[in-house]
């Protein structure tokens, strides 16, 4: 009993951020569900996770609001921003939305207001593992339902091919407008969780770096089930912990180690699996099924 | 003010040689290879391995420039030509390149470690020449003529040798190319090789005037390298090389005049406004590619 | 005696000095979260090695009785994500007794609080922000001092050598370390009464600072103030005199590093550095770490000389209270007074900040010289 109690206390921040990462994970693959490569959810997350810590440092507010905060503000924020941008295609669309999640990072250094670089530190700790994991199946849940509707059913339209979608009479920029708020406030409320867990915020933790890591969650866990990203999330999170254990046995720098085999699987992924890990069993079972006799 | 002009110059050289090998990629496969700035990395560390050796820089640039090239063939080999057949090609194509970048950056911090390195002093005579109020040394003087003799000599690739020209015919259509009889694959390996060899070429030249050779150098320059090749035009390489002295020179003065916490805010909000208003650059095409 | 008695004799004094039991020894382990891998890697590294120096010094003196040291040393990737989980794991996993580290300010104000929750020491050997680290807690201490206690004292010195009336200062804003030492040369330049003519900034990424430099130089200081990290400073210091920049040049901390004149060469002569660590100190403690660190094969810098002290510091602690646990650390940390270290002689101060004589060096001839 006090083993797992020891390992629970080892891993909890793990734990934590698994919940984190896969509520990221799941802010991109909202977009990638309707076709949309759509990167500024690093800026939306520092938008949540910015707006939480000030409401409840300085205005003293209640942490719910706060965090409906985190998740409406980054919401409103993607109304004017996507309006103009989701008119663009493919690579054009991540390529402004980089440049929106940088202009915010930019924009947060050189605020005196929030300490620039240094960041809000002493930030009380609010958010518990419990909480961002019931978050993250609520999130899951809501997400799955509507997978299952109507709404489902358009978003793959659009995916698949968004003229023919149009010429069915479906509104394409209602939809990926609509899943570029929901988003932004995932990205969002995960920002305001991750600042009220460990304490600060700082502009350096919204790099474009951290949009590329939830945007390899969701590859490699799998867009195709809407829990593939989390499990991506849970997979990439995991690792670097898995690796510290193995590498002094290796004798390789677990560093260097972790970025390769980070690389490794990402490629293995994009070439051999590139429905994501969630299409492991349904791989497993075609390779058997093709050695069956006919 | 004649300092400023210089300033930018040299620096836009160096954005329009890394940003013309990133649009060559993307005019002819639609794909954004985010291994370019990775590349850019490995030349410079070959170089730095080359002329630790004892080899001369005038040696060790073309053989750094040719391992890049051959890195790129690799890369191309490796990480995109298994997903050409794919629908979602672009992106698959993106994440794998992403990988590949990830890659290389682990495989040069276990041979080189995360440091800092220079070439050795004297690598290049260090004179400097007075120009007006301005002064420009005989070290960034070689950089922008190595760029121009670079731009002009994939310039005369492009037009007047058949190569070139079946670049140009996959870049507008390699279904039609193909029925023509260019062998697209090849064509595409030679791309890559081209266009990973100028990303290996500004690498080195970058740590050569920069002196800061690490692992994780491509940084500085890759997301500029994106704002380069929108603002010229995707697929354009007069437009890369335009737009890379454009950005160097904005760059220069929006540091001077407004202060540099405003220089990466300026280059995006301006790369912004270009995929509003005129997502195809200053001289990208217009028409979708065909399939 | 006969020569059979001598022999047996012989034979058992020998036995007896073989099979002496050797004393059994505690092992007492020292955790540290250094960042291996991520922007800050440069620095992680240097620390690893003045950890690891430190550590096999104290076991070979002997100095703890009866206990052994020992240091666990994980990766936190630059990230307040893996420093939480390498935190955890020494607090729950490897029950260290202290902690030391993690290389950034921003990472340590996430990770700190946990070890000051769980009752672990953490001793901060490179965080320098001057607020939010050691108001953590009691269990928060740190070797590295602030920019605040280094520059302004440097600042003073050089204008009572050089007397300048104006200055143009750059720094990076993109990083605490760096922004933070900017508020501190801000501040004590307007103390002095010295006009600043031009401030400009740089990104930690950025290689070119010629539109930056040629801004501030136009502008015709007196002297050039930098808060830089050394990659960025070294292109500073060489982008300057190439412009023609020949009056003088000061640094903060982020400059104490033999790879400023490696990478700078004889652009580097004249600058100066306001600076912890005095590297040419004649100091016994000093001069016997260097050629410790020569016959590792390894040139330190400052991340790796205060490193080493956080060893030295966290060690003294266990020998002052003769406990090799958690709470002896800290009964130790609280009794640390006048150690002898490479950094000079070490105290805390009542906040547990690190309390030591800084020192302002010169590069002169391509070393780190005092300045006189």
């Amino acid at each position: 009993m006090e083993w797992l109690l020891e390992e629970y206390a080892t891993y909890q921040s793990t734990v934590a951020y698994i919940g984190l990462n896969g509520l990221l994970a799941l802010s991109v693959y909202t977009t990638l569900s309707c076709g949309q490569l759509a990167l500024g959810n690093a800026g939306f997350a520092a938008i949540g996770a910015y707006a939480a810590a000030l409401l409840t440092m300085n205005a003293h507010a209640p942490f719910a609001v706060a965090l409906l905060a985190a998740a409406a503000l980054p919401a409103l924020v993607a109304v004017p921003l996507g309006l103009p941008v989701l008119r663009l295609k493919g690579i054009f669309l991540a390529i402004a939305t980089i440049g929106f999640g940088e202009v915010v990072r930019i924009g947060l250094v050189n605020w005196e207001y929030v300490n620039g670089a240094q960041g809000l530190v002493a930030i009380p700790q609010k958010a518990s593992v419990g909480l961002i994991w019931i978050l993250l199946g609520v999130a899951l849940l809501l997400l799955w339902r509507l997978r299952g509707s109507k709404w489902g059913f358009a978003l793959e339209a659009i995916r698949q091919d968004e003229p023919a979608a149009r010429t069915l009479g479906i509104d394409t920029t209602r939809y990926k407008l609509a899943m570029l708020m929901v988003g932004a406030a995932l990205a969002g409320l995960a920002g305001g969780l991750e600042a009220h867990f460990t304490f600060m915020v700082a502009p350096n933790g919204f790099a474009f770096t951290r949009v590329v890591d939830m945007l390899v969650f969701a590859v490699v866990g799998g867009v195709a089930a809407v829990w593939g990203p989390i499990l991506g999330a849970a997979f990439l999170t995991l690792l670097p912990e898995v690796l510290r254990e193995v590498s002094p046995h290796l004798g390789i720098e677990p560093g260097p180690l972790r970025l390769l085999v980070n690389g490794l699987i990402l490629l293995a992924v994009i070439l051999f699996l590139p429905q994501g890990l969630v299409s492991l069993p349904r791989w497993w079972q075609e390779r058997r099924g093709a050695r069956r006799p006919a | 003010m004649l300092q400023q002009v210089i300033n930018g110059v040299f620096l836009g050289s160096i954005y329009a040689l890394f940003a013309l090998g990133y649009t060559l990629v993307f005019g002819v496969l639609d794909i954004l290879n985010l291994a370019h700035a990775a590349v850019f990395m490995l030349a410079s560390f070959a170089a730095l391995a080359l002329v630790g050796h004892g080899v001369h820089i005038l040696a060790a640039f073309p053989l750094a420039v040719l391992a890049a090239g051959l890195i790129g063939v690799l890369l191309e080999r490796v990480a995109f030509r298994p997903l050409r057949a794919r629908a979602d090609s672009n992106i698959s194509g993106l994440i794998s390149s992403l990988a590949m970048a990830t890659i290389f950056e682990a495989l040069a911090l276990l041979a080189w470690g995360p440091n800092v390195s220079r070439f050795p002093f004297g690598t290049i005579p260090d004179t400097q020449f007075r120009l007006g109020g301005a002064v420009i040394s005989r070290l960034q003087l070689t950089i922008i003529g190595v760029a121009v003799a670079l731009f002009l000599a994939l310039s005369w690739l492009v037009t007047r040798t058949r190569l070139g020209r079946e670049v140009r015919a996959v870049a507008e259509s390699p279904r039609a190319a193909r029925v023509l009889g260019v062998d697209v694959d090849r064509v595409i390996a030679w791309s890559f090789l081209i266009s990973s060899a100028l990303g290996g070429a500004a690498g080195v030249l970058y740590s050569l005037a920069f002196n800061a050779i690490q692992p994780d150098m491509g940084r500085g320059v890759e997301l500029k390298g994106l704002a380069v090749i929108i603002l010229g035009g995707m697929g354009s390489m007069p437009g890369a090389v335009v737009a890379g002295f454009a950005l160097g020179l904005t760059e220069v003065f929006v540091v001077a005049n407004l202060g540099a916490s405003w220089r990466d805010a300026v280059s995006f909000a301006g790369l912004f406004l270009i995929l509003l208003l005129r997502p195809r650059g200053l001289f990208g095409a217009a028409a979708l590619r065909e399939a | 005696m006969t020569v059979s008695r001598l022999a047996s004799l012989a034979v058992a004094a020998a036995l007896c000095a073989g099979s002496t039991p050797a004393a059994a020894q505690t092992v007492v382990k020292i955790g540290a979260a250094l960042s291996m891998t991520g922007p800050a890697a440069a620095y992680g590294a240097q620390q690893k090695a003045g950890i690891l120096a430190a550590v096999e010094e104290v076991n070979k003196s002997g100095l703890l009785k009866g206990m052994k040291l020992e240091a666990v040393i994980e990766d936190d990737a630059s990230t307040k994500e893996q420093g939480l989980a390498v935190f955890q794991r020494f607090i729950n996993k490897e029950k260290v007794v202290a902690i030391i580290g993690p290389t950034l300010s921003n990472t340590a104000y996430a990770t700190d609080p946990l070890a000051q929750a769980a009752g672990v020491p953490v001793v901060a050997v490179s965080n320098t922000a001057p607020k939010g680290i050691t108001d953590i807690g009691e269990w928060v201490w740190r070797v590295s001092l602030t920019e605040g206690q280094v520059i302004p004292g440097a600042l003073k010195a050089a204008q009572a050598k050089l007397g300048f009336k104006s200055a143009a200062v750059l720094y990076g804003n993109d990083d605490a370390f760096t922004q933070g030492g900017y508020t501190v040369m801000k501040a004590a330049l307007e103390a002095m009464g010295v006009q600043v003519v031009g401030t400009q900034t740089f990104a930690k990424p950025d290689r070119d600072y010629s539109a930056q430099l040629t801004a501030l130089l136009g502008q015709k200081p007196d002297i050039l103030v930098v808060s830089a990290l050394v990659e960025n400073a070294s292109g500073i210091v060489a982008q300057a005199r190439q412009l023609g920049w020949q009056g003088p040049i000061l640094g903060g901390n982020g400059f104490n590093s033999p790879k400023l004149i490696g990478n700078a060469g004889a652009a580097a002569e004249g600058v100066l550095v306001g600076t912890a660590w005095n590297k040419v100190s004649t100091d016994t403690a000093n001069l016997g770490y260097l050629a410790l660190m020569k016959a590792r094969g390894h040139e330190p810098d400052q991340f790796c000389t205060q490193a080493y002290v956080g060893v030295q510091v966290v060690a003294e602690a266990i020998r002052l209270t003769g406990k090799g646990t958690r709470e002896g650390v800290k009964a130790g940390l609280l009794k640390v007074k006048g150690l002898p270290t490479p950094l000079g002689k070490f105290s805390f101060q009542p906040s547990r900040d690190g309390d030591h004589a800084p020192a302002v060096q010169l590069v002169k001839d391509g070393k780190f010289q005092i300045m006189q």
